[in-house]
């Protein structure tokens, strides 16, 4: 089974600078992974979405070192554009992804999916799935530009999941959402996964990804701290010390549990009954 | 909720209804006539035609205010300026002393003016009847690149968001303190602070649209099915060619010395 | 790479996005200008910064598009004068290419050149159009002066255009240019349509095994 994501030996830098954002990284993503990526500021955590995306060599113009294969594919073989038929890219800021050239959230949704060629009937089916799958169907008839950051976000994803991705890329997709929209979110997320559609994610918010990724990655200055289960990686003292952890760890640690601490919900509650 | 820029009337009339290109065509023919044409008179004629045409598609009413508005201010002028300076000037037809206005300057002036009514309501005719939306997609279905549809669709819905939002930041300056009224000086220094955070940010800002347009695949050739489907009928497209035809007719009989 | 270089099609999704917020800049900066009661159009701030920043095509096809949608909505005798926008967008693409927006004295050039662009290009428009004036009082009030005192028409139409461009085109180079300036450089690099970029890679990507 080919793998949805690999990078080897890769170090990337910006035009115009010195310092490699990403300093050395290898990783697979099997399909149907859900891989969470933490990091402190600057770890190159963004850097990594761009990469695989292809927009950090054909977008901006950096150098790239090694190589990236996304779903078969090496990454300088083929243009972003044409990568969007299979991989979808959610960015952090809800307003600048409309496309604004749309009187209509369903029409918005539709942009992509014309974009690829289907045919209007086709376009329909999945406009209509999709505002589903985020929970947007009643505002199917609105103006974008009447929604909230969240619905935009929300708006942006089901841009995407009208394209049926195989390899999903999310770059700190909840930062402008309220819990609300975070909730919402994620749950659609969480669909997604369980359809079997690969999930990479930049996140801020540890304890949801504990919770929800099979698989976390934890960068620093650009190279890989730890790669685990998010147990494993969350109970690496490196990782704790330069990224942080769910805040369960600590509050286990404090009341002076043994390592290794939980770092889900349910982990830590049963660790405190016990 | 920005307005919208576009200024199309809801409406079912023949207009409203007919193609985007038979408006079309049909705008630049009679502004062409309208400017062929050698005397007052004929130009009188497309006026009122498209007055008539105007008047079919039952935006007459919105039209006329608007008009008005646009030519009176510039048949004034033209007609004090050709009246007073017009280098044909010889028979005095408003006696002024130094000042007068002559018959002829008037002249010009009168037929420059219908001239621009004509080119006015050629441009509104199409305008009030028609989305632009429709019309940019009447062009790609010709070929237009979607990549263009895309940056008209875009500048329409840009366009009054970024007026709003510089009336939000002049507001917001406005109670920093900026002065925006007074002398001349004071005026002017108002100005950069008030456009470039808007120019800045949304400048900025392209870079991201980009991006999030290319993960959508904005630009890939394939073929594209019709969005919106814009009924054509043989008869209009006959009418497109008779109205093109009507321009070199016009040229022709100029030339001929018809008056 | 001789000037024609400079126009080469090169429409990247960066550039097309850039056409509707230039397109934004020239309404929003007419608009103030406006609104503060100035005596200057100021409605090509967006196409002489497209020029700078991105080439002639950007800049020129703002500026069209400004004009249509301009005549479309509020003002439709803007529709003619849509050609002298295009070529003020390519004036300021190859002021931009040649490097002029990067110094004064190629500020001056560039306003020099806009304005010659400008004013030429509206005077047989404005003689088709209008006998000649400009439809700004001051100027036409020079019009009048000038064919009083038997300057040949075409001389005093230009006279009467020129009046009213030369501080507009240097008050919206000045803003155009002051504008450039105030963006990141990361930003600005990104249009670098000219330059070779640093992207080669190190080592060649190996055959890819799908």
């Amino acid at each position: 089974m080919t793998a949805a994501l690999t990078m080897r030996g890769v170090r990337y830098r910006y035009p115009d600078t010195t310092d490699y954002v990403l300093d050395g990284i290898d990783i697979v993503v099997q399909p149907g992974e859900w891989l969470g990526v933490v990091g402190a500021t600057n770890a190159g955590k963004s850097t990594f979405c761009y990469a695989a995306m292809g927009l950090a060599t054909e977008f901006f113009h950096g150098r790239l070192i090694g190589e990236i294969e996304v779903l078969g594919t090496e990454v300088r073989r083929q243009t972003v554009i044409e990568r969007s038929t299979r991989v979808g890219m959610l960015f952090q800021n809800p307003f600048t992804q409309v496309s604004g050239a749309r009187e209509r959230v369903d029409d918005e949704v539709a942009f992509g999916p014309e974009n690829h060629g289907l045919e209007p009937a086709l376009v329909k089916a999945r406009v209509a799935e999709a505002l589903q799958q985020v929970g947007l169907s009643e505002l199917r008839d609105r103006h974008p530009l009447d929604l909230s950051g969240g619905q935009l976000q929300r708006l942006a994803l089901a841009s995407l999941l009208a394209m049926h991705p195989e390899l999903l890329l999310l770059d700190e997709p909840t930062s402008q959402l309220d819990p609300g929209g975070t909730k919402e979110l994620f749950e659609a997320l969480s669909r997604l996964h369980a359809a079997g559609v690969t999930i990479v994610m930049v996140e801020q918010k540890l304890e949801a990804v504990a919770e929800l990724c099979d698989r976390v990655v934890a960068l620093a200055q650009g190279r890989i701290l730890a790669d685990g289960t998010p147990a494993r990686v969350f109970n690496d003292a490196a990782v704790q010390q330069q990224v942080g952890a769910p805040i369960y760890v600590r509050l286990a640690e404090s009341v002076g549990l043994p390592s290794p601490w939980p770092t889900t919900f349910e982990t830590a509650v049963r660790a405190f009954n016990a | 909720m920005p307005r919208g820029l576009s200024i199309y009337a809801e409406g079912n009339s023949a207009l409203h209804r007919a193609h985007p290109f038979t408006k079309g065509t049909l705008t630049l023919v009679a502004i062409a006539i309208g400017f062929i044409a050698p005397s007052l008179a004929w130009v009188i004629a497309v006026a009122v035609i498209l007055l008539g045409l105007l008047t079919l598609a039952d935006v007459i009413r919105r039209f006329v205010p608007v008009a008005l508005g646009i030519l009176l201010p510039i048949t004034l002028l033209l007609l004090i300026v050709q009246g007073f300076a017009n280098p044909a000037n010889r028979t005095v037809f408003f006696p002024l002393g130094p000042l007068s206005l002559y018959r002829e300057g008037l002249a010009v002036a009168l037929l420059a003016a219908a001239r621009i009514f004509c080119l006015i309501s050629a441009t509104f005719l199409l305008s009030f009847t028609t989305r632009p939306a429709d019309l940019a997609e009447a062009m790609m279905q010709r070929g237009l690149s979607p990549r263009f549809g895309y940056v008209v669709q875009s500048a329409l819905q840009i366009i009054p968001q970024s007026l709003e939002s510089a009336a939000r930041i002049r507001d917001a300056q406005r109670a920093r303190g900026l002065e925006t009224e007074g002398s001349l000086l004071l005026r002017a220094r108002a100005y950069l602070p008030l456009l470039l955070p808007l120019v800045l940010s949304s400048l900025v800002a392209t870079q991201e649209r980009a991006m999030a347009l290319e993960v959508r695949g904005f630009g890939l050739s394939v073929h594209r099915y019709r969005r919106v489907v814009l009924p054509d009928t043989g008869v209009q497209r006959a009418l497109r060619w008779f109205l093109v035809a009507l321009v070199p007719l016009a040229i022709g009989a100029r030339f001929a010395g018809w008056r | 790479m001789g000037l024609l270089n400079a126009f080469k099609l090169r429409f990247s999704t960066l550039g097309i996005v850039l056409i509707p917020v230039c397109i934004a800049i020239d309404w929003v900066g007419h608009a103030i200008a406006t609104s503060l009661k100035l005596p200057l159009f100021l409605d090509s701030i967006g196409t002489i910064l497209g020029g700078i920043l991105a080439g002639p095509w950007v800049g020129g096809i703002a500026g069209f598009i400004t004009n249509l949608i301009s005549s479309g909505t509020v003002d439709p005798v803007a529709a003619p004068y849509s050609v002298i926008s295009l070529l003020l967008g390519f004036a300021a693409g190859i002021g931009g290419y040649l490097g002029w927006h990067k110094h004064p004295p190629g500020w001056v050039a560039l306003w020099l050149l806009c304005f010659l662009v400008a004013s030429l290009g509206s005077t047989p428009f404005n003689v088709a159009l209008y006998a000649g004036q400009s439809t700004i009082p001051y100027s036409d009030a020079l019009l009048a002066a000038l064919l009083k005192a038997h300057v040949p028409m075409w001389i005093a139409a230009y006279a009467d255009e020129a009046s009213a461009d030369l501080l507009d085109k240097a008050v919206t180079v000045l803003v155009a240019v002051l504008i450039y300036q105030g963006l990141p450089r990361r930003f600005r690099s990104l249009f670098r349509l000219y330059e070779p970029r640093d992207d080669e890679p190190e080592t060649t990507p190996a055959l890819s095994r799908s």
